[in-house]
């Protein structure tokens, strides 16, 4: 993905020779880089292989490494299970929420605070506050605030007589995590929007509107597709963090009631850390690297190609 | 007896440093008195009266042997398990922890994390009941000492069974849904359970399996990981047909056991008639809510008609301490002060535990409790909490899938192939 | 004139949007500040409303126990450390992959960025085994050393995209007048990067302060955890006691808000800058 960066404009710096000669320059070049490659090959990339390793055996995680091989059984096992197909459903639903849902609201509201209104410091300060909050705090906070019995949601919304079961129903908890997400995440694609929007020159809006576009023809015709690299940098950050989702779902449900709001990574630290079954949730963590890389991939090849500038990361965007 | 030395080793180095101020350095050389010792204990009992009674007893074992140091860590208990989990795959045990025995002590067992302590309480193995020592003894090895033993059974509020016309707690099953519906039909919430924790439900399941199949059926069932026969169906199908009444409060499926609106703070509260917990269940309803009082009754789970189960089968728990590998010694002398007559009588006392002592009976003096230990006392065969009895990955499957059988998601068939085909995978 | 009269009727819907949005991201927040002053009893009954006696016990619980400050101070130390760790190890190879060609350079570097790719939650259980083996468990540095290893790959490509900006004049000129390579890294390129640094490190305090998943599966003893593992456990420990958990909430809440509330500029524009530029 950031390859992308190491464009045309790579060839632009042979650098002047440093003092010291041929074998000193070798020698500054390892010394500066060893220490970074050491740390990256041991803990990044080793890992990642010896998950490979140890998702085609039977292993319960106790002693040295395993040694009951069993094929590619824990894959056939993950693909034929129903609560793994519900991990995909899950990931689906909150994507398709995320992109149509949470992404417009955030557009809209950056495109709101971008006009002259009064306080809009204030908001843009208030709405970014939630994604500094850790996980655990948001999601403590939200298993208090939507707990059926006593949260105060429910005190809430029952002077309207719309109470809700919100975490606690198989069929409301989608929603209510979402709603969670939303509270937390919304408000840094917001940021994101609107630096995208302060780099439009606004004399492209103006000629627009000078030529009588109305205010929505305006956004569709002009700021949009402005916008586009934007997008499709959160929409991809909204993917990749969706599917790797762990720490809020777990604070919340723990992927309940019963799994209808488990993901992938909850699945992978029940059965690795909870019963014992290290090979099988290896399986799993392989088969959720597959899937983020290739999205990125696809992503980058068929979306992003356009943006050369748009260059991103995963770990910002959660 | 390695981290002892390593201790001492620290002390001496420590006093180096401070010996230049011309103090002498403390307990070393002082005749013999043994070096500094801390003692790593872990349990879960968060809840009265056991949380202060336990924390007195650490400082009492203190008192005994000033050399000794002990660092609890008080965990509740999803956590506790969580946490232990994660420490013994890494390799590691605390000093001193809480165990429920079966084959998660066997798992640790197997790892060499859990200390054989047979030749340390050879001396006082004699004073302890065989049933509650029996979760500790492995291959003929004791590996830990019991602190509690119970049994299983429904705590109700007798109050609200009057309300309903209930006068005497059901004896059989099909007498227990009769009431089931009697409650309902009086707007009495019948039953409260924890969805989200997903152990209480399982306690359904496993009783009915007793009841139905037979306590042998369910032994054998684990040796040769098949639960798809016809017995184990039919107790799914009074799991649904339970559920199927809707007996249990709002919002059960998210509820957890002893948070606010949680299973036990329903029943303590008179939210709802009855809940199938353990012998605990009367210390933990009076910290999670108002707590019933003399409204507080207990009735055994119920015989099932035609089952090959016999109706005084217990089902149930307790706890006990085990010892770590690299324990210091006084990590087992810290486990027979835990149980000596005197100290683990006090908390009989206290109405947190039971007896596991010969004898002790008299020191029970809840009279729900003196039921309960008079059940387990004359308890023809006894099963362990299936999650603690059977490894990790099976234990936790009997416990998801029931969940999902009692949220409907799952068929009593399905639930004992999904069992069956975890209990393959562990080999 | 009449312009400005027809703007100002139009934006009171706006107002009233922003105002809604507004009061639904800050209720949470305003709830569990005052919640925290509340009896458990009157939370049910009075969620909003001022509380009728202020209770401070709950409060003052949290700042008198050891364990929270033990956890501030740990997911502090942490937090700093990986800090320089990551910054450290980053500038020196983005100094490399910037200013030096050489062969194998392109491969090397697109090693570091595929690292983007490989989501943390992945390799959590792996991770484990091999702190394990490294007997890393229980330790800060196991922890740090994860951390510092998953920043690299988005650190270095902030930085050395700062450090080609730097025209080679300013090389050339250090190097005549005697600078080594760790010379003019040092001397010169460090102190000019000092935007991007700031940058990268907001990402790597916060990510280190909010992070949950490694903390939990590397810390089991009370001693090393962090603020997140304390509220978890917190949580499950006064179950019954909303109040008192929505007080730790809120002091947990106080360094996060607080260095939000002093740095914002830097921190909203690293964390936006993170994820989107690099």
């Amino acid at each position: 993905m950031t390859t992308l960066t190491t464009g045309p404009e790579a060839v632009r710096l042979p650098a002047p020779a440093p003092a010291g000669g041929r074998r000193g320059r070798w020698v500054s070049i390892a010394l500066f880089l060893l220490p970074a490659l050491a740390l990256f090959l041991l803990l990044v990339v080793a890992p990642m292989l010896v998950a490979l390793y140890s998702s085609v055996f039977r292993w319960n995680g106790f002693g040295g490494l395993p040694t009951d091989f069993i094929g590619l059984d824990n894959f056939t096992r993950l693909f034929t299970s129903e609560i793994f197909a519900r991990d995909l459903w899950h990931l689906l639903v909150l994507v398709v929420l995320s992109v149509g849902v949470q992404l417009p609201f955030s557009l809209a509201i950056a495109m709101l605070l971008n006009q002259r209104l009064r306080g809009r410091a204030l908001y843009r300060v208030v709405f970014f506050a939630p994604y500094v909050l850790s996980e655990v705090i948001t999601g403590v906070l939200f298993s208090l605030i939507l707990s059926p019995d006593s949260g105060m949601a429910n005190q809430v919304l029952s002077v309207f007589g719309l109470e809700s079961e919100w975490l606690a129903n198989p069929d409301t908890v989608m929603p209510s995590l979402f709603l969670v997400m939303t509270w937390k995440y919304f408000g840094f694609h917001m940021m994101i929007y609107l630096a995208g929007r302060q780099s439009i020159p606004n004399e492209l809006v103006e000629a627009a509107q000078i030529d009588g576009a109305t205010a929505w023809k305006t956004f569709r015709y002009v700021t949009l597709p402005l916008l586009g690299p934007t997008i499709r940098i959160s929409v991809f950050l909204s993917v990749i963090y969706t599917i790797q989702l762990f720490d809020l779902v777990w604070i919340l449900t723990g992927g309940g009631p019963s799994h209808a709001s488990e993901t992938m990574a909850v699945t992978m630290m029940d059965w690795g850390f909870k019963r014992s079954q290290v090979g099988y949730a290896s399986a799993i963590s392989v088969v959720m690297f597959a899937l983020s890389l290739v999205f990125a991939l696809v992503y980058q090849r068929f979306v992003l190609r356009r943006d050369l500038e748009g260059a991103m990361t995963s770990q910002g965007g959660r | 007896m390695k981290r002892s030395l390593v201790s001492a080793a620290a002390v001496l180095l420590l006093a180096g440093c401070s010996g230049s101020g011309g103090e002498p350095a403390p307990q070393q050389g002082a005749g013999g008195s043994p070096a500094k010792v801390t003692l790593e204990w872990w349990h879960l009992s968060t809840a009265e009266p056991l949380k202060s009674l336990w924390a007195r007893r650490a400082e009492q074992f203190e008192a005994k042997y000033p050399h000794v140091t002990i660092e609890a860590t008080v965990l509740e208990n999803e956590a506790y398990k969580a946490k232990l989990t994660t420490l013994t795959q890494s390799g590691k045990a605390p000093d001193v922890f809480a165990s429920w025995g079966g084959g998660v002590l066997q798992q640790q067992i197997d790892a060499g994390l859990v200390k054989d302590i047979s030749g340390d309480v050879s001396a006082v193995l004699p004073t302890f009941t065989p049933a509650a020592l029996s979760a500790y003894q492995v291959d003929g090895k004791t590996y830990g000492l019991p602190t509690d033993i119970g049994l299983v059974g429904f705590w109700y509020n007798k109050k609200l069974f009057e309300q309903a016309g209930i006068t005497q707690p059901p004896a059989t099953w099909s007498a227990f849904l009769d009431d089931v519906k009697k409650l309902k039909a009086a707007g009495v919430t019948p039953i409260a359970l924890a969805g989200k924790e997903k152990w209480p439900g399982h306690y359904y399941w496993a009783y009915l399996a007793m009841r139905i199949a037979g306590l042998d059926a369910l032994k054998q069932a684990a040796v040769d990981h098949d639960f798809t026969k016809p017995d184990f169906v039919a107790a799914g199908q009074q799991v649904k047909a339970l559920a199927d009444l809707q007996p249990f409060q709002k919002g059960f499926l998210g509820a957890a056991y002893s948070t606010p609106d949680g299973q036990s703070a329903t029943v303590s509260n008179g939210k709802a008639a009855m809940e199938l917990m353990g012998q605990w269940a009367p210390s933990v309803q009076t910290s999670s809510g108002k707590g019933l009082g003399e409204d507080l009754g207990f009735f055994p789970f119920p015989a099932v008609e035609g089952g090959k189960g016999q109706a005084g089968d217990a089902f149930g728990g307790g706890g006990g301490l085990t010892v770590g590998a690299d324990a210091p010694k006084e990590a087992v002398d810290f486990v027979t002060f835990m149980t000596e007559m005197g100290n683990h009588s006090e908390a009989v006392g206290s109405g947190g535990v039971l007896p596991v002592l010969k004898g002790e009976e008299s020191a029970v003096k809840d009279p729900n409790l003196k039921q309960v230990a008079t059940l387990l006392a004359s308890a023809v065969g006894y099963q362990l909490y299936l999650d603690q009895a059977y490894p990790p990955a099976v234990g936790q499957q009997v416990n998801d899938s029931v969940a999902e059988l009692i949220a409907g998601t799952k068929t009593p068939e399905e639930v004992g192939a999904d069992i069956t085909e975890v209990a393959k995978s562990e080999g | 004139m009449n312009h400005g009269k027809r703007r100002r009727r139009t934006t009171l819907p706006l107002h009233a949007i922003a105002l809604v949005v507004g009061v639904f991201m800050i209720m949470p927040v305003f709830y569990a500040l005052l919640g925290g002053f509340k009896e458990n009893s009157e939370l049910s009954a009075n969620p909003f409303g001022l509380p009728e006696t202020w209770v401070i016990a709950n409060y003052t619980d949290v700042l008198g126990s050891g364990s929270f400050w033990r956890q501030m101070w740990n997911s502090m130390f942490i937090a700093v450390i990986t800090t320089v760790v990551t910054v450290a190890l980053s500038a020196l190879a983005a100094f490399v992959f910037a200013r030096f060609a050489f062969r194998g350079r392109e491969l090397y570097f697109t090693l570091f960025t595929a690292g983007l790719m490989f989501p943390f939650a992945v390799a959590i259980l792996p991770i484990f085994v091999l702190l394990r083996t490294l007997g890393l468990l229980d330790n800060p540095l196991g922890v740090i050393l994860t951390q510092a290893a998953f920043g690299l790959p988005l650190t270095i490509i902030i930085l050395r995209g700062f450090f080609r900006g730097i025209p080679g004049e300013i090389e050339e000129a250090a190097t005549i007048d005697g600078c080594t390579p760790f010379g003019f890294f040092w001397r010169i390129l460090l102190p000019m990067a000092r935007p991007a640094i700031a940058t990268v490190s907001v990402l790597a305090i916060v990510g280190s302060w909010n992070n949950f998943m490694l903390p939990l599966v590397v810390f089991s003893e009370e001693a090393s955890w962090t603020l997140p593992l304390g509220i978890q456990q917190f949580q499950g420990q006064y179950a019954s006691d909303t109040a008192r958990i929505l007080a730790y909430l809120v002091l947990a809440m106080v360094p996060a808000l607080g260095f939000y509330a002093v740095a914002e500029r830097h921190l909203v524009g690293g964390l936006t800058a993170g994820a989107t530029k690099g």
